[in-house]
Parts: C-alpha cells; structure tokens; sequence
C-alpha cells in the first residue's frame, strides 16, 4: 500500500502519514468493514480518501504538486536499463486511472472490487482500464524493447 | 482480439506488475513505531445497536386478524345491500299466440297427367305454400 500512496502523494512522508492514518482510521471503524468485500478493497478506498483530503479540496493532479527531485516514487525506483512503466502511467494517465490501474496489474483486483474501491462503475472501470492499456501499449511500441533490441 | 494483441497484453500486464514489484519501498522502523504507538492509543468503536423491539404478544396477531375478516365482511355486505336489483327474469312467451294462425287447407290432388308431371307439380305447389308459410311468419 504505501508503494501505491508513493504515486498518489507529493512525498514520502505525506505516503507514510496517509499509511499510518488509513491504518489507525481501519482499526477504529473496523465495525463498518463488510466482509463481502475483500478486505484490500476496504482498505485502499480508505487510502484513496485519505491521500486526497490530504491533496486539499481543490482536487489539484498530483503531478502538480511533485517536483522531479522529490518525487517519492522516483526515489524508490532503482536506476535499471529499462524505464519503470508506472513512471509513464502517472505522466499518461489521470489519477483514478492510474488507481485502477494500478489496482488490476499491481494489486490483481478484481473489476468490481476495483469500482467499490475507486467509488465507480462497473462499466467505467472496464472502459478506463482497456483506454489505460491501449495508452500504455502505445507508449510501449513508441519504444523499442531491449530484449528486441538486442536479439 | 486477435493473438498477437492478447500477447502484447498479457506482456504488459506482466511488465506492470515486475515494474510494480521494483518499487523499492520499506516501511522504516520509525514509521513502524508510530504506527504501533497510534493503533495502542485507538479504541474501536463498537457498532449501535440499536434496541431490540419486544416481540408482540399473540393476542395481537388474533385481534388484527379478526379485525380485518370482519372489516371483509362488512364491505361485502354494504356492497350487496347497495347492489340494484336484479331484473325479473323473462316470462317465456306463448309461441303459438304470436305465430300467425296458417291456413293449412290443401286442395286435394286430381290426377289427370302423368304421374311423375303430377309429382313435379306437386312439388311445385309445396314449395310455393311453404314460401307463402314463411312469408307470413315473417321469416
């Protein structure tokens, strides 16, 4: 989770603060938990709220609080021969689908956890996730694979 | 979807998640710490129960049960009281006082052809008096 709060934040410690808010806020309410969810799902929909009350009312991006020094999730990538593809997904992508991404490829949600969590359809999610991956595709085929590359 | 496309999915679905993986991120000690600090200093809260209401007694189930068979009743009797009478039923008329008396005299048949002719014109004449039979019934 605080791997995901890494892409929503403007920095590490407003990651760990939402982290340890989402936690304590899960503890005292955990009477309102319905198991029919899965549990993650309860959980992350309390992260997302927390990450964005955290951002302010205006709803700004993310991206428009960062600053390329600080930005959290950059400092957690190791330098490798290949571009970290979440790094192009928050640039490419708005928030909540880059959540819903997120959500499916990291987390391996279901659809329909993924709507209870983002607070959305069913049928937004599917749309998102396919407009999410056709946007990536694309950026991938911009650029060449290194296995291609070098045979 | 063609093949080749469910592949590219399937490869960036597994780039997704390897390059989610290479996230490097720890939860520190210290963060550990003070999450552990503010879980000890949080108390649940218990769901409201709300109050259980008393089951009512069986007697009330009787009352409102005889209540509405005699509220049932008592519809159905105002609604054949108010009902308008129904009209007597027709008295069956007298068929023979309304059917023109017929003249059923015949003249009697002289013989004077042959007789297949004779029974030609016998027909004849049967047809024409059931015709003028009719005719005066009204038919």
């Amino acid at each position: 989770m605080l791997r995901f709060l890494l892409t929503r934040c403007a920095s590490y410690a407003d990651a760990e603060d939402v982290l340890q808010d989402t936690l304590i806020a899960a503890f005292r309410y955990l009477h309102s938990y319905d198991p029919r969810w899965r549990f993650s799902t309860w959980l992350y929909r309390i992260a997302i709220r927390n990450a964005a009350k955290l951002r302010g009312p205006d709803l700004v991006e993310v991206g428009e609080l960062r600053d390329e020094e600080n930005d959290p999730l950059l400092q957690c990538i190791a330098d490798s021969e290949t571009e970290n593809l979440w790094l192009n997904a928050r640039q490419l992508l708005n928030d909540d689908v880059f959540a819903a991404m997120w959500l499916r490829y990291a987390e391996d949600m279901s659809v329909n956890d993924i709507s209870k969590t983002l607070d959305r359809s069913a049928s937004w999610t599917k749309v998102n996730l396919m407009r999410g991956r056709r946007t990536l595709e694309s950026k991938l085929s911009d650029v060449p694979d290194q296995s291609e590359v070098y045979g | 979807m063609s093949p080749t496309k469910v592949k590219s999915m399937d490869k960036l679905a597994k780039r997704l998640r390897d390059d989610a993986a290479r996230i490097d991120v720890n939860v520190s000690d210290e963060l550990d710490r003070r999450i552990e600090a503010s879980l000890l200093a949080v108390t649940p809260e218990v769901a409201d129960e709300r109050p259980v209401t008393p089951a009512r007694p069986p007697m009330f189930w009787w009352a409102s049960t005889i209540t509405g068979i005699a509220a049932a009743v008592a519809v159905i009797a105002i609604m054949n009281l108010q009902a308008p009478q129904q009209p007597a039923a027709d008295v069956p008329l007298n068929i023979v006082a309304v059917v023109p008396e017929i003249d059923l005299k015949a003249e009697a048949a002289v013989l004077t052809n042959p007789l297949q002719e004779e029974l030609e014109n016998l027909e004849s004449d049967l047809k024409k008096a059931e015709e003028k039979v009719r005719r005066e019934i009204g038919l």
